[in-house]
């Protein structure tokens, strides 16, 4: 930490050119306002009273406020689809996804990390490789081998198709950190007589919680976000999560107003915002950390 | 240490993972190259009736909008490993030499984006490019701007980019802060001028940084979906097509012509461009630790 301090105060010597200066702050503040104003306003055009929908101030302040469109979104019926169901649709799908994929990458990283078996390296290499795959080429035969498993359509479908795309991500994180982990630390536990699965669960998992909640965070993102799998595997309208349920809305933009279309797409942002505000740290650091140590 | 030999009770830590990781990944990535030389859709019980060659493939090489949605795949990956990177490059070593006290925060607000659904962040600024929407307001035009066909891909290339540079920021953040700073001194003690110090030394020693944003620019390119899905659902007329969105137009559209052997010939097409990057990357990365 004293080290990022004086890498930081690095910068005090360009102070010394104001050029740079004046257009960092142009260039910076300029990408900033570029961030925030779609943001602002699709939270502007949410707020609007229904009457004044098209004109605000500066684009951008309503004349009257109102709260009209996030009741009008909340009980709105999109096609069968309703807030409360598609986010309790998303919570349930990505809770157990996530939960599986965590338990099962430990274990798997633990073998990967602290025992011996054949073929080790190949098959890490092939589970490294697997991560650069898209989504897409998998998604056909993927569609007929749920369907043979006669999963398809229900939530199992989409946590087993999470699970064998993401596990790969987990098993990668976790042996990283396992390995990390000074050898002195699990050969003293051996030598002491504790079993593997005893050095797993007693000594390393809660070493390894860090690590844990950084790969929680990234899974969280990349189930609770996820579109395509969800889109194909889960057709039936009652079961859509949160993203494809507002990409449906997203396609009747003209059979509801455009502020209550606004307000849907804010109550999908503002828990991500919320969640994100709280574990910004922690954020930034599981989504890179895959990036970083390779 | 634990035991040198292999013993079956390894198999009780490792086979979960693997069992789910082969059936759900690596059997379909396999069998998608397999499927593309066969024809079959919808709920077909048996897929590997139809054996058709490499028809196919030959149906794609005739069809302009394969072209099409190829040739905006690669503007895509374009747009992501060169304009992204380089205003990632630009912002991060603003930010870090600005000498900015809200530093945090800055990178924070960049970065948001990154932790929103493709699908939220498409509807956004959809809602902005609408010809009723605030961009024709503020410029004062009336221009229909996802109806065009040249512009739908940038459009695209325009919110992707908005979407992902936190995440090449936060990276050649994290490079910059790792920066050996004796050179940049040495340099201050001879009196050189702040662009030479950013272009002579800052920029050449982030250079294995920018490869990496690079590469996973370059991976990540192949992936988008989503937002082309939701901002113009590869329209006009197939013009902003990618290839990820092609696939899903062949195989599942409703409305689509529902061939999946077509789509698969199109996802083996993807995965040929993968498995070239991961040699090249592999190449890259010899070169580099030599």
């Amino acid at each position: 930490m004293e080290k990022n301090v004086q890498k930081e105060n690095y910068g005090a010597k360009f102070k010394t050119s104001p050029y740079f200066y004046i257009i960092s702050r142009i260039v910076v503040y300029f990408f900033i306002a570029i961030i925030i104003f779609p943001l602002l306003y699709t939270l502007s055009l949410s707020l609007r009273s229904p009457e004044t929908v098209y004109s605000a101030r500066f684009f951008l302040i309503p004349e009257e406020f109102s709260f009209q469109n996030y009741v009008i979104a909340f009980t709105y019926n999109f096609h069968g689809v309703t807030f409360p169901r598609m986010f309790l649709n998303s919570v349930i799908v990505v809770t157990i996804s996530v939960s599986l994929i965590i338990i099962l990458s430990i274990f798997s990283a633990f073998s990967f990390s602290h025992l011996k078996f054949p073929l080790k390296e190949t098959l890490f290499n092939v589970m490294i490789a697997s991560v650069a795959m898209p989504a897409q080429v998998l998604i056909i035969p993927l569609f007929y081998i749920l369907l043979y498993f006669g999963i398809l359509n229900s939530y199992q479908a989409l946590i087993f198709a999470y699970a064998g795309f993401l596990i790969p991500i987990g098993v990668l994180i976790l042996r990283m950190f396992f390995e990390q982990t000074p050898k002195e630390i699990s050969e003293a536990a051996i030598a002491d007589g504790a079993s593997d699965f005893q050095l797993l669960m007693k000594i390393l998992l809660p070493l390894a919680k860090p690590a844990i909640a950084t790969c929680v965070i990234l899974l969280f993102l990349d189930t609770w976000n996820e579109f395509v799998y969800a889109m194909i595997y889960l057709q039936n309208p009652e079961l859509h999560t949160v993203p494809v349920a507002l990409a449906k809305i997203g396609t009747s933009r003209y059979y509801i107003s455009i502020g209550a279309y606004s307000a849907a797409i804010m109550i999908t942002i503002i828990p991500v915002l919320t969640i994100f505000a709280i574990f910004q740290r922690w954020f930034i650091a599981g989504m890179t950390v895959g990036a970083l140590k390779h | 240490m634990l035991s040198k030999k292999f013993q079956t009770k390894t198999l009780f830590y490792l086979l979960p993972a693997l069992v789910i990781f082969l059936f759900f990944n690596i059997i379909p990535s396999l069998t998608s190259l397999i499927l593309s030389f066969f024809e079959f859709s919808g709920f077909e019980t048996n897929i590997f009736r139809k054996f058709v060659g490499l028809k196919n493939f030959i149906k794609i090489y005739d069809d302009k909008y394969f072209w099409i949605a190829l040739q905006n795949t690669f503007l895509f990956v374009f747009g992501a490993v060169v304009i992204q990177t380089a205003i990632a490059l630009m912002l991060s070593i603003f930010i870090f030499f600005g000498n900015f006290k809200n530093s945090t925060l800055v990178r924070s607000v960049i970065f948001f984006p990154c932790v929103l659904a493709p699908v939220s962040v498409g509807l956004v600024w959809k809602t902005i490019f609408e010809q009723d929407g605030v961009l024709n307001s503020i410029l004062g035009l009336d221009i229909s701007y996802l109806s065009s066909v040249s512009l739908a891909i940038w459009l695209i290339i325009i919110v992707n980019t908005w979407q992902w540079i936190g995440y090449n920021l936060v990276i050649f953040y994290a490079g910059l802060q790792s920066l050996n700073t004796e050179l940049l001194e040495a340099a201050d003690i001879d009196g050189a001028n702040w662009s030479a110090k950013i272009f002579s030394i800052v920029i050449p020693l982030l250079w294995p940084t920018t490869i990496l944003n690079m590469i996973l620019n370059l991976v990540g390119g192949f992936r988008a979906f989503d937002i082309v899905y939701v901002v113009t659902r590869g329209g006009p007329a197939h013009y902003s097509e990618v290839l990820a969105s092609y696939l899903y137009y062949w195989s599942f559209a409703s409305g689509g012509p529902g061939k999946m052997g077509v789509g698969s010939a199109i996802a083996f097409v993807i995965f040929s461009f993968i498995l070239a990057i991961g040699l090249l990357r592999v190449i890259i990365n010899q070169r580099i630790n030599k």
